[in-house]
């Protein structure tokens, strides 16, 4: 999608951005290990998509929030406490 | 009897007090700020130094380089996703949450600094 440098965001990079801080916020809730553990997760995941996902190829991206939403909502559940238990890693593999 | 009369003054005083403040405020921002100022508020040079701290310590910043002007991405090379990142510091270190719509505006040393600064709840 490209990391944008300071110009007006899109309301699609607005999603995105909320939905990162969204998986930053479930994080702090979790004990601090597994909080750092999914902040790297996360960041690697937000950054790899970001780098490879051409910023036009507006289906796939609405495709991946729909697909973070889940993710994010099964993470905010208290007996969530790692990302080992969903798909948020890079292979697209369910667990 | 003297003495229970002259705790009741006391306790009474305070209350007289702030009944005509707490009826003049317009609305419950500006009596949210009236209670922050009983206790210490954060003075801008306090917040200016915090903020400061925060943003060196950021892994991908160059410490050297962060001033109170620094603009995030133009200044410091960072994306919009570390953005989020510092933000999201920012709210830990004064203990805030700052809503999505607020955050998106933040890009810079400067406007965090204001928005902390201004913010009622920074602590």
């Amino acid at each position: 999608m490209g990391a944008s440098k300071g110009q007006k965001l899109s309301g699609m990079q607005r999603q995105v951005l909320s939905l990162y801080r969204g998986f930053l916020r479930a994080a702090r809730l979790k004990p601090t290990e597994d909080r750092r553990q999914i902040e790297s997760i996360v960041s690697a995941e937000f950054r790899r998509n970001s780098k490879q996902v051409d910023r036009k190829n507006f289906l796939y991206i609405e495709y991946l929030l729909r697909r973070g939403k889940k993710q994010l909502d099964q993470l905010k559940s208290p007996d969530t406490i790692g990302l080992s238990s969903c798909n948020v890693s890079s292979s697209k593999k369910k667990c | 009897m003297a003495l229970r009369a002259a705790v009741l003054r006391h306790i009474r005083l305070p209350v007289q007090t702030l009944t005509p403040n707490a009826s003049r405020a317009p609305s419950q921002l500006s009596l949210l700020r009236l209670f922050s100022s009983h206790d210490d508020h954060l003075t801008k040079e306090e917040v200016i130094d915090r903020v400061l701290d925060v943003v060196k310590s950021f892994p991908k910043v160059d410490p050297s380089k962060v001033t109170p002007d620094v603009h995030f991405q133009k200044d410091l090379g960072l994306d919009s996703l570390d953005n989020v990142e510092i933000v999201m510091a920012l709210e830990e270190e004064f203990k805030l949450e700052i809503p999505d719509k607020e955050a998106d505006k933040i890009d810079s040393c400067n406007l965090a600094i204001e928005y902390i600064y201004n913010h009622p709840m920074a602590g």
